[in-house]
Order: C-alpha cells, then sequence, then structure tokens
C-alpha cells in the first residue's frame, strides 16, 4: 500500500489540513481540484474504485438532502427558473446546494481517501506509541476486528434459529436473533476482562509496542506543519473576509 | 500480612467461597498445597467448581464488594487472608507473574487485537514496558523452547482451536509465571494436538513451572497428585477415571427402510465454491453412523446439509425428519429459563408439548428447568441445546461434536438419547473427535477427506 | 524481591482530572450550541458560513474528544472489553432491526446498553469512540461525536434514576432522550452540512423551510419530528435485550448492583 511508508498520523493530518483550509476557502474550482487530487492518489494506490463507491454511497443522499432543503424550497432569491406550488427553483438557490455539496464532498473523499490509505494495525500501533491513554488503542483495535467475528457469529445464529422451523412473528424473529448475539458476546466479554487484566492491560507505567511505526524527522515536521495550518489555515483565510464585513 | 516460610508454590485453606447473590458456598472446606515443579490434576464435573477453584487461584475471584470468601493464601512468601468483610483488591498484573490461568476457551485469553502470533506473545511486555529489543529477544526464546517459530507470522484468529490453545500456552509462559492453572487444557483435542499440547507441558515443566490441571478426567495425563473435586469439596482421589461407558449395538436390518441417503451429491454454499464433492452415504432405520475426518473435510457440511441448510447443487438427497444439534450449541439459546427455552415454539395445547418434561426428566434437566440457560454448567448447557432438539422428536438425528464440553455422566445421558432414538427406527448420524465415542456408539464409521476439495469447512460470511 | 500482589489504593488525581475536563467539554458544548442559537447566522456559504461550520465542526468535536480523555483512564477493564462489543452491536442489531421491521436509523442500542449496564461516563464515552471509529468509514459522523456521547451519558443517568425498573419508564427515558440529543445536534446538520444525511429527512426539513421557517429551526423540528421515537424504541429494546441476559452476567457490573438498576428483576 501506498501509505505504508507514512506515519498514520501524516496522513491524517495532512488530509484534517486540506479540509479545514478547503473548506475556510469555499471557492468551488479549489474543492473540485483537491477532489481530483484525492482521486489521482487512489488511483495510484489502486483503490479507486472503493473510494468512489464509499464516498457515493455518503454525498448523494446528502446532496440530493441539500438540493430539497435549498434548492427546490427555496426561501430567498431572484431569479426564478421554476415555480409550481410549493415548490420554487432558483439560480441562488441551486448554488448554494451546489456549494455546500462540494464542501461536504471535500471531506467525504479526503476522510475515506485516508482510511483506504492507512493500514489499520498501524494506526492502532501509533495510538498505542502516542500519548493517548492506552485505553484508546485497545478500543480501537477491539471494535475493528470484533465486527467481522460477530457478523460471523450472527450468521450461525441465524442457522440455528432457521433448524428451530419456527415460523413467528417480527418481534419473535428479532428476539431469536439479537438475545442469543447479545447474550453471547456480552458473556464473552465479561469472561476475557479477567484474563486482560492479567496480561497487565491497561498498563499504568510506560508502555511499549512490539510493532514498529516508520516514522523520520521530516515526517514530523510535516505535521506539526499540518496541524498549525488546520488551525491557523482557516483563521488566514476568513481573517480579511471578516475584517471586511 | 504476614511473611512465613513454606515449602508448597502455593498454598490454599479456603473455609467458605459464594458468589455473588449465590444462596450457597461454590466452594467450602478445601485446603491445598502444590509442591514446585508438580503436576496436581483437580477431577471433577462439568459445574462441579473447578474453573472457580483455578480463578480463586489465579487472583481473579473473589470480585471485591461481590463475592465472599474465608481463608488465606500463601504465595510468594506472602500470606493474603480473605474474610467476608474485606476481599483484599488484587493487583492482576502482579499476581499473573505468581500464577497464571489458562482458561477453558483458549481464545479468552488472547487479546483478540494483535495482527500476528509474534505480536500476541509480546502484548504482556507491551504493557509492561520491556525495552523493544529485550521484547523481541524473549519472544523469540519462548518460540524456540517450545517450537512455535512456524506460528510466529501467523494471524491468531486463524489458528485451529489446538494451535490457538499453543499459542495461549506461550503467551502465559512469556510470563515466567511459578505455578501455571490449565483449565481442561486437552478438551477437544485432536489425538495430534493432544501430543502436542502434553509435550508442551512437559517443557513448562522442565523449565520449573508448577502445574495444576482441571479435567474432567485424567486422561493421558500422568500426574504426581490426583484429587476429586466433588460437592465443592476436595476428596483425594480413589485411583483412575471411570471407566468409559459401553454400549452394546444390536446389527441392523438389511432391509430397514433408508431414512437419509446422499447420492453423488454435490454439497456447498448456494453463492460459494462445492465444500464437498461426489458424496455418497445411506443411513438405515435403527442405524448409527459416525462422520470422522481430518478438520476441512467437510463433515458439518454433510449434516448441515441433511438439516437443510445447504444446497444439494447436484446429485441427490433424500432426508426425512431431522433434527441437528449444532457444534456450538448456545447460537440458539435466548430464553430465560430451561423450561422456556425447550417449549419454544410448540403450540400450548399440542402432543409434542406434552413431551416437554419427560424430554427434561430423560437428560437430567428437571431440577434446572427455571433456570437462566446461560447460568447453567457447559455439559448441562449443551444438553439444553439438545432437548430442543429431542423434544420435536426427529426421526434422525443428526449430531455435530456432541461430545465437545459434555462430562462422563452427559455422555451417558446422550448415548441413553441415541439408544431410544435407535430403538423406536430412527437413525442417527454424527461427527466426534473423540475415537472413544465413536467406537462405543457408531455401528459403522464413514471417513471424509482424501480425495475431496481441501480447504477449511466455512460459511461465505465467516470468511 | 517482593512481586506487588495487591493494589495501593489510587490517588484522587486521575479524578479530579476528570472533572475538569468534562466540564470544559459540556461548558464548550453548551456554550456553541446557546451561540449559534442566539446568533442564528445566516448565509451559509460566504466567509462568514464556512467560519461558522468549521467552528462549529471543531467545537462539537473537541467537546467530545475533551469528554472521552476524562472518561477514558478510569474505566474498569469489565468496562473496556465491554465496550468494543457494544460498538459491534451498534451496527449489527441497528440492521438486524432494519430489516425486520421498517428501516430506522437504530445505531444506538448498544451504547444505550453500556449506558444502562456501566453507567453513564462509560455510555458517553460508548458514544464518543463509536462515532470516531465509525468516521473511518463515513467522516461526516464526526462532528455528531457530542450528540452520542449524550445517548450514553443519558442512558446511564436514566438507568441510575431507576428508568429500567418498570418496563414502561426505559421508552419514557428514551423519548426524552431524543428531544435533548436532538435539539443539541440539530446545530451541526443545520450550520455544518446545511442539510441532512438522508433523502427523507431532507424533505421534512425542506418542508418546514417552505413554510417559512429559518433553517435552524426547520432542522430542529424534523429532529424533534425523528429523533424521540427513535431513541424511545432504542431505549426500549436495549431495556428489553439488558433483562434477557443472566442475572450473573448483569450483577457482575459494580453500577448496576450500586443503584439497583434492574430492581426486583435483578434479585431474581
Amino acid at each position: 500500500m501506498a501509505g505504508s511508508s507514512l506515519h498514520p498520523f501524516t496522513i491524517l493530518a495532512v488530509a484534517a489540513a486540506v479540509v479545514a483550509t478547503t473548506t475556510a476557502a469555499g471557492i468551488w474550482w479549489i474543492s473540485a481540484a483537491v477532489i481530483t487530487g484525492c482521486l489521482v492518489l487512489a488511483i495510484r494506490a489502486h483503490c479507486a474504485r472503493k473510494l468512489v463507491l464509499l464516498s457515493c454511497a455518503i454525498i448523494l443522499p446528502a446532496f440530493t438532502s441539500q438540493l430539497l432543503i435549498h434548492a427546490v424550497a427555496a426561501t430567498h432569491g431572484t431569479r426564478i427558473l421554476l415555480a409550481a406550488g410549493p415548490v420554487t427553483i432558483t439560480a441562488e438557490g441551486l448554488g448554494l446546494a451546489a456549494a455546500l455539496g462540494l464542501r461536504t464532498a471535500v471531506l467525504v473523499v479526503a476522510g475515506i481517501l485516508c482510511t483506504l490509505l492507512i493500514d489499520r494495525h498501524q494506526l492502532v500501533a501509533a495510538i498505542d506509541l502516542s500519548k493517548a491513554p492506552p485505553q484508546l488503542g485497545y478500543l480501537v483495535a477491539a471494535t475493528l476486528f470484533l465486527l467481522p467475528q460477530l457478523a460471523g457469529k450472527q450468521h450461525a445464529i441465524g442457522q440455528a434459529q432457521q433448524l428451530r422451523g419456527v415460523d413467528a412473528g417480527w418481534f419473535q424473529r428479532l428476539r431469536l436473533r439479537s438475545v442469543p448475539l447479545v447474550l453471547g458476546s456480552l458473556q464473552d466479554a465479561a469472561i476475557r476482562a479477567p484474563h486482560l487484566a492479567a496480561r497487565g492491560f491497561p498498563a499504568t507505567g510506560s508502555r511499549t509496542r512490539w510493532r514498529t511505526v516508520p516514522d523520520s524527522p521530516c515526517q514530523r515536521r510535516i505535521r506539526y506543519a499540518a496541524v498549525a495550518c488546520t488551525l491557523l489555515g482557516p483563521l488566514a483565510i476568513l481573517a480579511p473576509v471578516w475584517m471586511g464585513a | 500480612m504476614g511473611r512465613r516460610q513454606t515449602t508448597a508454590a502455593v498454598s490454599l485453606e479456603l473455609e467458605g467461597f459464594r458468589y455473588g447473590s449465590a444462596p450457597a458456598d461454590a466452594l467450602h472446606g478445601i485446603s491445598l498445597q502444590l509442591p514446585p515443579g508438580s503436576l496436581t490434576v483437580v477431577r471433577g464435573a462439568s459445574g462441579a467448581g473447578k474453573t472457580t477453584l483455578g480463578m480463586i487461584l489465579a487472583g481473579m475471584l473473589p470480585r471485591p464488594g461481590m463475592d465472599t470468601m474465608t481463608g488465606h493464601l500463601e504465595l510468594a512468601g506472602t500470606r493474603i487472608g480473605y474474610t467476608p468483610e474485606h476481599t483484599p483488591r488484587i493487583d492482576p498484573a502482579g499476581w499473573a507473574t505468581q500464577v497464571g490461568l489458562l482458561p477453558q476457551e483458549a481464545g479468552h485469553y488472547l487479546s483478540g487485537i494483535r495482527e500476528t502470533v509474534a505480536e500476541e506473545l509480546a502484548f504482556t511486555l507491551e504493557n509492561a514496558g520491556v525495552p523493544a529489543p529485550d521484547m523481541a529477544h524473549r519472544v523469540e526464546r519462548i518460540a524456540r523452547d517450545f517450537d512455535l517459530e512456524h506460528l510466529l507470522q501467523r494471524d491468531p484468529a486463524r489458528l485451529s482451536g489446538g494451535q490457538q490453545r499453543l499459542v495461549a500456552l506461550a503467551a502465559l509462559a512469556v510470563n515466567e509465571s511459578k505455578v501455571l492453572v490449565l483449565d481442561e487444557p486437552l478438551a477437544g483435542l485432536d489425538a495430534r494436538a493432544t501430543a502436542l499440547v502434553l509435550d508442551f507441558m512437559d517443557r513448562l515443566r522442565r523449565r520449573g513451572c508448577t502445574l495444576l490441571v482441571l479435567a474432567c478426567t485424567t486422561g493421558v495425563l500422568d500426574p504426581d497428585l490426583v484429587l476429586d473435586l466433588e460437592d465443592g469439596t476436595l476428596h483425594a482421589s480413589p485411583g483412575g477415571d471411570a471407566p468409559y461407558p459401553v454400549t452394546k449395538r444390536g446389527s441392523v436390518t438389511p432391509d430397514a427402510p433408508v431414512l437419509l441417503e446422499f447420492r453423488d451429491a454435490d454439497l456447498g454454499y448456494s453463492s460459494g465454491t462445492s465444500v464437498l464433492k461426489d458424496f455418497e452415504l445411506s443411513v438405515r432405520a435403527g442405524e448409527c453412523v459416525g462422520l470422522s475426518g481430518p478438520n476441512g473435510a467437510g463433515k458439518s457440511t454433510v449434516l448441515k446439509a441433511a438439516a437443510g441448510l445447504l444446497d444439494c447443487r447436484s446429485g441427490s438427497l433424500r432426508a426425512t425428519d431431522t433434527g441437528l444439534l449444532l457444534q456450538n450449541p448456545t447460537d440458539q439459546l435466548f430464553e430465560r429459563t430451561v423450561l422456556r427455552e425447550v417449549s419454544f415454539g410448540l403450540t400450548k395445547r399440542g402432543q409434542l408439548r406434552q413431551q416437554v418434561p419427560q424430554v427434561l426428566e430423560q437428560l437430567g434437566l428437571a431440577d434446572v428447568a427455571e433456570s437462566h440457560p446461560y447460568e447453567l454448567p457447559a455439559s448441562a448447557r449443551r444438553l439444553v441445546a439438545l432437548a430442543t432438539v429431542l423434544v420435536r422428536e426427529p426421526k434422525v438425528l443428526l449430531l455435530d461434536e456432541p461430545t465437545e464440553a459434555l462430562d462422563q455422566e452427559g455422555i451417558i445421558r446422550l448415548l441413553q438419547v441415541i439408544d431410544g432414538i435407535l430403538e423406536v427406527g430412527g437413525a442417527v448420524l454424527f461427527t466426534c473427535h473423540d475415537w472413544r465415542f465413536m467406537e462405543a456408539t457408531a455401528h459403522r464409521v464413514q471417513h471424509l477427506g482424501g480425495n475431496g476439495p481441501r480447504g477449511r469447512d466455512r460459511s461465505p460470511t465467516t470468511g | 524481591m517482593s512481586p506487588h500482589l495487591i493494589l495501593v489504593e489510587t490517588s484522587d488525581r486521575h479524578r479530579q482530572r476528570g472533572r475538569l475536563l468534562t466540564t470544559i467539554g459540556t461548558v464548550l458544548l453548551i456554550g456553541t450550541y446557546l451561540m449559534l442559537v442566539t446568533t442564528q447566522p445566516d448565509g451559509l456559504v460566504d466567509g462568514l458560513g464556512q467560519g461558522v461550520a468549521l467552528a462549529t465542526f471543531a467545537a462539537y468535536l473537541a467537546a467530545a474528544i475533551l469528554l472521552l480523555a476524562a472518561v477514558l483512564p478510569d474505566l474498569p477493564v469489565s468496562t473496556l472489553t465491554l465496550i468494543p462489543v457494544a460498538l459491534a452491536l451498534n451496527i449489527l442489531l441497528g440492521q438486524l432491526v432494519g430489516s425486520v421491521m421498517i428501516p430506522l436509523y437504530l445505531d444506538s442500542i448498544g451504547t444505550v446498553m453500556v449506558g444502562f449496564l456501566a453507567g453513564r461516563r462509560a455510555g458517553a464515552a460508548t458514544g464518543v469512540l463509536g462515532t470516531l471509529i465509525w468516521s473511518l468509514f463515513s467522516p461526516t459522523v464526526l462532528p455528531f461525536a457530542a450528540g452520542a456521547a449524550l445517548v450514553g451519558f443519558l442512558a446511564g443517568t436514566a438507568a441510575r434514576f431507576g428508568a429500567l425498573r418498570r418496563v414502561y419508564l426505559a421508552p419514557v427515558a428514551g423519548l426524552f432522550s431524543g428531544v435533548v440529543v436532538g435539539v443539541i445536534s440539530a446545530p451541526v446538520a443545520a450550520f455544518v452540512f446545511g442539510g441532512t444525511s438522508g433523502v427523507g429527512t431532507g424533505a421534512v426539513v425542506a418542508a418546514f423551510r417552505s413554510m417559512g421557517d429559518s433553517l435552524l429551526s426547520a432542522v430542529t423540528k424534523q429532529a424533534l419530528l425523528s429523533d424521540p421515537g427513535d431513541k424511545a424504541l432504542v431505549f426500549l429494546l436495549a431495556a428489553l435485550l439488558v433483562y434477557a441476559l443472566p442475572g450473573r452476567l448483569s450483577g457482575g457490573f459494580d453500577f448496576v448492583r450500586r443503584y439497583r438498576v434492574l430492581g426486583q428483576r435483578g434479585t431474581r
């Protein structure tokens, strides 16, 4: 993967900086350029298809909602394109919806690209090696790896209940499927706890990791710059506007 | 907390232990000393309190503010006293350097969040803040000492049950605890895995580790001392294991009707690839057939197909009135009481409903009819799942690894159930790792594997 | 050398730090909300709009992370193993309910169960963590972390004051929580994204807008239409699932015993 030589936090920090400044700028061609840039990166990392599919699944409903709210039921704007009963479409409304859609799209595309580029185990190791409390890394990792396991368990439960051949209403069916899942997984969690504690978790003193996360002074500098950019970039862009107002 | 010289690696004097809101003591009047470097076996039926005893030794019970215990433990020259008024708060990590516990299901010991076995082994060291080079050195040494180098780069979640137990044992060994309590370390393992775990235990003893094994039977172990845990207290054992129950199987009438027949069958999930091709099997009324074969040969697939959970994609499959007990029967338990669980889905005045008390009686569950299935010991829980199948009076009983988690009494009940089905002209088809059970009950054994497609038997979603 | 077998009682330093962070987080959240409601910034995409969007995003996210940081170091291990299960259940049970009933957006059953079993602090942590992890797959949920924290917090509070002792009290508590969460989360939808995440909810907001409501009040009204019902159902289902647990399991949680969360049910 393309991200393997990069520290996960570097990717996240750069993404945050790009999203924050792009959102603050609010200029359509910059947003479009950022999205195109993300797509190019995705193509180079061979994950463009996934990026497009996952992003569209979020962007399309959100954009439809924005269109409905701002363009179809426009309350302001003078250039009326269509007026039929409660529906009033104005050019200004369409522009507003498009701008909001672009804002959402930048966040979604950049965010999902991060997820696709970052290796989950490296992310967990990076969290463990950072100053975050030791519990955080465990919780993130356990959730990510438990989900497929529980999905498999749910499949097995579905089979087991099918065997009972019970023709039941929706409430019974829900009970049949959900109660064994909850019972089994909660019981499991309760049994695990003392063994996890016996293995010294959560660490009370300093902790180390077997896994190393690639990092370099250069990357560290990029991270600091990106964080500064995330915080100060929007201010620098928006301050003149506010002064003007 | 005083200091005193003792010869035992750990010694426990327990007047009584009681779980949170339980009406009676789970354990009482126990005095246990484990000499350094010894191997002790504590035997007992499922639910006798073996795991409770192990967890007390491992410092996981009693939980402060919940359970009550009277007595004291001596460990590493320290005496820890327990009274109902005061339960000391244990430092779990510190205690684990003295006494480690391997749970019944080894997967519960593993953190489940590491990509490779090597990282899983390092988990305890990471939490203790051991520097990276030191950590690598210790993990490699453990892997070398216990012959696990070939597993180091594997994903812990994709190991077989036996391999997972070896990895959990190695993770325990990394701690260098003086005493290890192993809960059913050999249960559910085939001959090969059993040999590997036994070898592992030998190596642990050679390193000076004191071992306490909690098990239903002594089996192939060669312990220094055997104790029986019965009625909540320890007795010196009278001797070897009780003899394995034997049943006499009459011959099958050759012209008995065929109840289950696979012909040239191609079995698999509708979307995925076939698990089993050209499969032939017929089971007649009054016949009990065992399926053997290595993991992934498709034994579970045959049973699932017979029960109608899988498609027979070509060839023919004829099955009359089947009932299947799955390998992990807790997947289907959801009611608050055993009685409601077993009666579920049966019409109030139906004929089958009348059978419920009888089935519970037959499986020895009448006394626990009002208990929550999850609060029963593993063996009884398995029998509850069997009861939900039996109450529907299947003609063909399908059992997937039925002996797993069953204790001696449970196995006797299971054998009686099989007899009962055969007597009324039914048939039984089962899979099992335990060759003694196979020999005791099957008329014949069909071996799977050899030229079938390889790979683990798994569903498309769990893969 | 004598090994450490017994724990030394820990100092209160952790707890004080936790309280401080909780206070800052809560003040930040409520302050931001009040500011947005009173000023009702207009113009969504000129300079002012982008500033408001970024500030709302940042303030809500920061508040949630402060709450998480306050709670995390104090959670017992039994709660730490429970939370990942609950987060997986959030997704799986949500899908399950959606597949057998009307497709509702029930994504917090697990969070509410943690609140019921392990208390409001654990519930709040579960809400924030769930959002952080879910944001890896759907980045737009990130600023809703504060709302999710509130769900878990309110579930724990309700359980503490006896909402699980009677079946009918759970949905009532859920209804109330839904109102609070809906109102608090509305500014995120309105000012950060200028709309909702779905087509159906978008149509409802559009209808309110065409009747002359401001964007914030339209989004708030839409949230008040959907959230209380959703949370009432979630609280009810979570309560039923907690009732189905064996007493030994639910009684294993300190919180359940201390506040007699299950009342008579717990003693059976």
